[in-house]
């Protein structure tokens, strides 16, 4: 049985330090019991008390955290198996395989497209998190050159890949101060494998087909003292790799320590490009931590990136576009302004029905605080004062010499306030549902 | 080391439901398909096989599609012109069902009217074996003008007519009971809005079997992660035995994918877009395989590509020998 | 039940049974049993047979066992002295008639019969009579003869307008009206509803049919009055639409008596109105529809059979022509179609709101400046208030908008007059308790009109009326339109009747405006009483599981919903309204925990609600098992242990508070639907509750809360404190303007004596 934060509270020392990072120690408290704190930030925490927490205050899922030269990637902490349950935390790291048998042109054109890809999806911009480079060659040598060049392009963390510790420690020299994951571990080479991330500080994977052996692997690697592991079921179907995983989320979630680490997937699938996205896209999805591909197109990663950001959205959070004043199909200044807020699904639906309609508007985005219309409204987040800032804030006034004004029609009450608050602007009010706003904005406004 | 593979057992199921019937069954259509009967998640072999794989459904329009993106209209050539030779290319192409999609146009640019409706669904029919869902223009009144004739028109066939929202379910489900249809109830985005509904549908008389519901999704980057996260909801409800979640799920990727900036659009995009149509087709088919994985029974594409891709998916993923 | 009905309707199913008899062996003797008998185009046989028996009958042969069964349900009149319960002997009776009624039309057919026969008389639109063989071939107009029974294509097309809803109801009229201009009126008020009406019967020889024919009235398909036939026996087709119309919507097959019945009374909005004397056959047809859940309503004088039973209101209802209120036969027939309506039930939909300006949402935010008003109603020169409350269904007349005083043309420019709105409200559903829930809407409903501008509520209430409105033609009648249109249309499930009353006259308005304050103050002092222990049901309210899907709000009449906006009354409103809604009664059971607000019932529900995350709710701590919360709530509550209490923080409020959180970050751990013991979701007014926190100290325990609301409630928290014997309590509360951490409350506490230091340990 979980503990509550009161619980955990009472075993704190209920002195209020802040060294934990938080103002007090109830606040800490409540976050260990969220298990969204660890309880090794609290250095005053009793012997006796550790030892009551223990269980309660791990957890579940190791935090494992892969360095660069710049930049790192985290997996784990996750704590349930539906995002709605509450959230899932650490965004899968996606990283782009090489293999050093490739030319060194070609690697190096990967590398350097890909550490350099942005893209902007309303508002963030999104990347890849790093590379793999897989030690095809057999040759330490040769995977040392790889890696250096490779570090010549990029910062962003590396997982190695080789069954052979031996090639690997080649690559490992040149990542000196980095913790990048060794992939990986198997039954036959687990002891050195085991050995040589100790020794570099790295991140360990372990190849398992089954979750026994995965387990089993796990335990061993941990009493030889490395403790940041990262489980890879090594399985070929999308529904074999879908089931591993589910049950490794679930025991894990049931506190077996064994399975209480990250995943990763390989999407790679020989040059089916259609079926590597959907592998991808299936482990972000289904609780991988790291998801590696072998392709880098642009036209692939983008809508990868942006499942990740919408699967990995606090569902209590919503996802914000910027506050600003969008042009929708090239606006002049006789077109009409619609006003919304920054919840991104609302943006979304008034920005897409007027685009595909192809009819021309400025589109005023106010900061609601990421809340959709109504609920902005309730909240008091979207009211005629707020609107009128914006329209002042983004110089709405001076793009246009029709001041029409289009409010959502939910929020009809606020027309009059709004006329108070930008006497020379004429106010509409807009449909309720965006649906209906191209039929609104050809009969209303022409 | 023995570990116990931590297996769910719950105590309720998806409901069965066959469309379109057979020649012996009252109808014209050539093969019917079945979909839900689920008692686990999604693919959860380990626990149960999946009774019936999720199907594709590839969408038709009644009249030539005036705002389809240019990837679309290159991929299906002239088959545009004639929903039956459209359907008939879906039927060779793999398709499981056609949803027949009438707009507010009819013929000749004029309004969508009852004969034209009426008209097209039969040619339909004609050209393609594989059982049919046909939805209204989405406005109630003009939903009942064309969905009561046309399922009077085609009694016995178990279509499944839609979209019953709110407003509208009462024509529709009574033009379905009187003619041994199926409906399709669509609600936004709202697992207490979908049992709602489906209640007040069942309350009508429709037996849970001749309805399938669609709860709405939003495209991959626009709003995917609520319809993801309802369907999620829904399917654990029905699992934990909520009669009225128990519906199988149809969802729509490829209007939503399709209507998206990202597929819709190939000029004055940024550069990290990439390549039009290959973007398009993999927003259309990893929105698709999301909403599979989080319990979509039916899900109705545009692009023949993405129909590929996707039955591929779902061949891998029901194909239980290798868990 | 009345024992007279009981004997006629008996004794009237006899005789027609017989009747049945004869004729049926009559035409085997002349026709031979193979003789096919059906009715016109249905793939229903013989309807009311196939639905209450199963049985297909094709041929003359095959109605013998029909009558056998018919026979079987008839019973012997009651006796005069010894009286036994005969309400099942008069429903068997009632079908018993239905069989055999149906028996003799399908004989009738068999001998060319039926359609029965009237010279020169037209049908409106098609018929259901298509037979070549008679009346000069298919491709004739339909005319000489009346319509028989309804074919199947008419049936569906009027079906589905029945189930779902763009036809409210129909009506089975027999017999003969007091005079032909009260049946053009009373067919007139039936069209004007949109109430489908059928028609058949007489009165000593002269029928309903003959009287609307004779006025010109045009009768058909077209029109939506199917003249059936003269004598009450084709009355039975009527019951064939209804028994097809459970067979083609209610997804029933022939055989379920039962069903069919249940779903006629759920679904179908049919009654019979019997015009003129009702003989004995009148009556044994009469408990053959009461069996369908249709009532009767009569214009002359006969026994009423008022409890509820088989039908949903009244079985039997006499209303005689003569003694009903009006001046005239329009008054009368609208008197008489009003009351069918709400004897069965029947819900009548106002499409439009019927003012001269225009109406939506859209316009529910306009303001009417200084400038641009025509007058004003309330505000700094005259007085204004509005009322409403529930009446009886008998006192009110639905629709009637009275204006008692002045005009809008009396009021000078930008002049303003006193107005008084009384709004009488009646409905089967309606309770008093909902007279504050409709109330507040009438806000929404007079705003919703372009150029009036409403503010305010109750005695505080404030109008105007803009120069364009006022041109265009709005007057004072309108406000009554509006609120007429409006409550039917959203408050149709408890509002069947809307009476409205505007007063302009100042000492009127005086008089009233005492009666209306006597109200509020009641209303007020209701809430007050309101207690928990006071109801036998909490309401649920999953309004916000799009947010947080294992949240459930329980709302009791002292906790409000942590929202804000639902209180158990609105919850309350909200079911009777919306059954299937987010808001549904939760029936208390047995009591746990009378302290910390423990039911079986609320804990059956969490856990049902939260999908098996939550198992159980304290109603009264923060410390155990507090409920959950969505994200909405108006403030947040946090254990501050230091303190040995809790603080309190308003949305508002954006400071740091001494948990060392502000309210954005204190959101994220007190929502999502997840219990969180020491952190709680709540609605701003459960604070002055005798039940906030109660099982862990009640408002003592606050040791802090943010100023805003210390501000905004001050008259509320005065009386808390009074009521906690310490009329300076809240000034020993801490706010963001003395304290902002932990460590500066505990001396600030000390140094303004809060209660809470002294109190037990709260952890």
């Amino acid at each position: 049985m979980a503990l509550s934060g009161i619980q955990i509270y009472k075993m704190l020392p209920q002195t209020n330090c802040k060294e934990c990072g938080f103002a007090t120690c109830l606040a800490f408290a409540m976050k260990l019991a969220a298990k969204q704190a660890e309880l090794d930030g609290c250095p005053y925490v009793t012997e006796e008390s550790k030892a009551a927490l223990a269980e309660s205050a791990t957890p579940p899922i190791r935090l494992v955290t892969l360095k660069g030269k710049a930049g790192e990637a985290k997996a784990g902490n996750e704590v349930v198996l539906f995002r709605h349950e509450k959230t899932f935390y650490n965004r899968p790291g996606v990283f782009i395989r090489v293999l050093d048998t490739e030319d060194d042109e070609v690697i190096e054109n990967k590398v350097r497209t890909g550490s350099s890809y942005s893209v902007d999806y309303v508002g963030m911009e999104l990347r890849i998190d790093g590379f793999a480079v897989e030690a095809a060659s057999g040759d330490r040598t040769r995977l040392a050159t790889v890696v250096e060049a490779l570090r010549a392009s990029t910062g962003l963390p590396l997982i190695l890949v080789g069954s052979d510790p031996a090639v690997l420690s080649g690559g490992l020299d040149k990542l000196e101060g980095e913790a990048p994951l060794i992939m990986g571990a198997d039954t036959s080479n687990w002891e050195a494998m085991a050995d040589l991330a100790a020794g570099r500080g790295a991140a360990l994977g372990i190849r398992g087909g089954s979750i026994e052996e995965l387990a089993q692997l796990s335990e061993k690697i941990k009493e030889k003292g490395v403790e940041d592991l990262v489980l890879y079921p090594a399985v070929d179907s999308m529904s074999a790799s879908l089931a591993l995983n589910t049950q490794i989320r679930r025991l894990a979630l049931k506190n077996f320590r064994p399975l209480g680490y990250p995943t990763i997937a390989f999407a790679a699938a020989s040059g089916d490009q259609g079926r590597e996205s959907l592998m991808a896209a299936q482990a972000i999805c289904k609780y991988a931590g790291f998801v590696v591909i072998d392709t880098f197109a642009p036209e692939l990663i983008y809508p990868l990136l942006v499942l990740r950001e919408n699967i990995f959205t606090d569902p209590q959070k919503p996802i914000q576009v910027l506050p600003a004043l969008y042009e929708i199909n090239s606006p002049g200044r006789s077109d009409p302004v619609l006003v919304t807020t920054n919840f991104s699904i609302t943006y979304f639906s008034v920005a897409n029905e007027v685009e595909g309609a192809g009819l021309p508007a400025w589109l005023l985005v106010t900061d609601a605080e990421g809340m959709s219309v109504l609920t902005a409204w309730a909240a008091g987040k979207f009211d005629a004062e707020s609107i009128a800032k914006a329209v002042k804030q983004f110089g709405v006034a001076d793009k246009v010499d029709q001041k029409w004004i289009v409010l959502p029609g939910h929020t009809a009450v606020l027309s009059g306030e709004l006329e108070e608050e930008l006497p020379d602007w004429v106010i509409k009010v807009g449909p309720r549902e965006a649906v209906d706003l191209p039929g609104y904005m050809r009969q209303v406004l022409n | 080391m023995p570990v116990e593979i931590p297996k769910d057992s719950w105590p309720g199921s998806v409901n069965t439901v066959t469309l379109g019937a057979t020649g012996d069954q009252g109808g014209s259509r050539t093969s019917t398909v079945t979909i839900g009967g689920e008692q686990s998640l999604p693919f959860m072999h380990f626990e149960n096989p999946t009774p019936h794989r999720p199907v594709i459904a590839m969408e038709v329009a009644a009249a030539r599609p005036a705002d389809w993106s240019a990837v679309l209209l290159e991929a299906w050539g002239s088959t545009l012109d004639d929903p039956a030779v459209w359907a008939r290319a879906c039927e060779d192409a793999g398709a499981d069902l056609i949803v027949l999609q009438f707009g507010l146009k009819g013929s000749d640019d004029g309004p969508v009217s009852a004969e034209f409706a009426v008209e097209v669904v039969k040619e339909v029919m004609d050209s393609t074996g594989l059982p049919l869902v046909v939805l209204g223009p989405g406005q109630a009144e003009i939903d009942n003008s064309i969905l009561v004739p046309i399922a009077d028109a085609t009694k016995g066939e178990r279509i499944v007519l839609g979209l019953c929202e709110e407003g509208n379910y009462r024509t529709i489900v009574a033009a379905a009971m009187a003619n041994d249809h199926l409906v399709l109830g669509k609600t936004p985005m709202d697992v207490n809005l979908a049992k709602q509904l489906n209640i007040l549908m069942t309350d009508m008389g429709l037996p849970l079997d001749r309805i399938v519901m669609d709860p709405t999704t939003g495209a991959l980057g626009y709003g995917i992660e609520y319809g993801y996260s309802v369907m999620e909801r829904l399917r654990l409800a029905a699992l934990q035995g909520d009669a009225m979640t128990q519906l199988p799920m149809l969802v729509t990727p490829g209007v939503e994918t399709w209507k998206t900036k990202e597929s819709k659009v190939g000029a004055g995009i940024p550069d990290e877009w990439g390549e039009w149509a290959e973007r398009g087709v993999n927003w259309e088919t990893l929105t698709a395989v999301a909403l599979i994985e989080a319990g979509a029974d039916v899900v109705v594409l545009r692009h023949p590509q993405s129909l590929v891709r996707v039955r591929a998916a779902i061949a891998e993923l029901t194909a239980s020998e290798t868990a | 039940m009345s024992r007279y009905i009981a004997t006629r309707a008996i004794r009237g199913a006899n005789a027609l049974v017989g009747e049945a008899e004869a004729m049926l062996e009559q035409a085997l003797s002349e026709k031979g049993p193979d003789t096919p008998v059906a009715f016109p185009n249905t793939a229903y046989h013989l309807p009311v047979i196939f639905g209450m028996t199963g049985k297909e009958i094709a041929h003359l042969g095959e109605l013998p066992e029909i009558l056998v069964q018919a026979r079987s349900l008839l019973h012997p009149t009651p006796s005069r002295e010894h009286w036994t319960p005969y309400l099942g002997e008069t429903l068997d009776s009632g079908m018993a008639t239905l069989l055999a009624a149906e028996t003799i039309e399908a004989i009738r057919y068999v001998y060319g019969l039926q359609p029965e026969s009237m010279p020169g008389f037209e049908l409106a639109g098609g018929t259901s009579f298509t037979s070549p063989d008679m009346n000069g071939g298919g491709n004739q107009p339909p005319n000489g003869h009346l319509n028989g029974a309804i074919d199947d294509i008419q049936l569906r097309s009027w079906g589905i307008q029945l189930v779902d809803g763009r036809m409210p109801g129909f009506a089975a009229i027999v017999g003969c009206a007091s005079s032909n201009e009260a049946a053009v009126q009373i067919v007139r008020e039936l069209q004007r509803r949109n109430i489908l009406c059928f028609l058949s019967g007489n009165v000593n020889g002269h029928s309903i049919i003959d009287q609307l024919h004779e006025e010109g009235v045009e009768l058909g398909y077209d029109t939506y009055t199917v003249p059936f036939g003269t004598d009450t026996i084709s009355a039975i087709y009527a019951l064939g639409f209804a028994t097809r119309s459970a067979l083609t919507f209610g997804g029933l097959k022939g055989g379920q008596p039962r069903e069919i019945l249940n779903y006629n009374k759920d679904r179908v909005f049919a009654f019979v109105l019997a015009l003129g004397e009702v003989d004995d056959l009148k009556y044994s047809a009469a408990a053959g529809a009461i069996n369908f859940g249709f009532p009767v309503i009569a214009d002359t004088v006969i026994p009423q059979i008022l409890p509820t039973g088989i039908t949903t209101y009244e079985h039997v209802v006499s209303m005689p022509w003569n003694e009903i209120d009006g001046a005239n036969d329009t008054e009368k027939a609208e008197r008489l179609v009003q009351k069918c309506i709400e004897v069965r039930g029947v819900k009548v939909r106002v499409a439009n709101v019927p003012v001269p300006v225009p109406y939506g949402s859209a316009f529910e935010g306009e303001v009417v400046r200084k400038a641009d008003m025509r007058a004003e109603f309330g505000g700094r020169d005259s007085r204004c208030f509005e009322y409403l409350k529930m009446a009886k269904l008998d006192e009110l007349t639905d629709g009637k908008i009275e204006v008692i005083g002045r005009g809008l043309s009396d009021v000078p420019d930008q002049g303003s007059m006193d107005m008084a709105i009384l709004i009488e409200v009646a409905g089967r559903q309606m309770e008093q308790d909902f007279e504050p829930v409709l109330e507040r809407q009438i806000h929404y409903f007079v705003n919703g009109a372009s150029g009036i501008q409403h503010i305010g509520q109750r005695d505080i209430t404030w109008i105007r009326l803009s120069t364009k409105a006022a041109e265009a033609g709005f007057d004072m009648e309108h406000f009554g339109k509006i609120l007429h249109a409006r409550f039917h249309s959203d408050f149709g499930a408890i509002v069947d009747k809307v009476q409205v009353t505007i007063i302009t006259e100042p000492e009127e308005v005086e008089a009233r405006l005492e009666e209306a304050r006597a109200a509020y103050d009641f209303r007020n002092k209701r809430l007050a009483d309101l207690t928990d222990t006071a109801v036998d049901e909490f309401y649920s309210c999953t309004l916000c599981q799009s947010f947080a899907p294992n949240h459930v709000c329980i709302v009791s009449p002292e906790r409000l919903g942590l929202c804000g906006a639902y209180n158990w009354l609105d919850c309350k409103a909200s079911f009777s309204i919306n059954p299937t809604g987010p808001n549904q009664p939760i029936k208390l059971g047995r009591i746990i925990d009378p302290v910390r607000g423990y039911w079986e019932g609320t804990n059956a529900y969490a856990r049902i609600g939260s999908h098996g995350v939550v198992e159980e709710v304290a109603m009264y701590s923060i410390m155990e098992n507090p409920m959950t919360a969505c994200g909405c709530f108006e403030c947040i509550m946090m254990l501050i242990p230091e303190a040995n209490g809790v603080m309190v923080v308003s949305r508002e409020d954006t400071s740091m508070t001494p948990a060392g959180m502000t309210f954005s970050t204190l959101a994220g751990m007190a929502g999502g639907g997840i219990q969180t013991p020491g952190v709680m979701g709540v609605g701003k007014y459960y604070l002055i509750s005798p039940k906030f926190i109660s099982a862990d100290g009640g408002f003592k325990r606050v040791v802090w809360m943010s100023s805003v609301l210390k501000d905004g409630m001050a008259e509320e928290l005065k009386m808390v404190a009074e009521r906690e014997g310490d009329a300076e309590l809240i000034d020993r509360v801490a706010d963001e303007r003395s304290v902002t951490t932990v460590e500066e409350l505990l001396p600030w506490l000390e140094e303004n004596g809060h209660p809470a230091l002294t109190m037990d340990p709260i952890i």
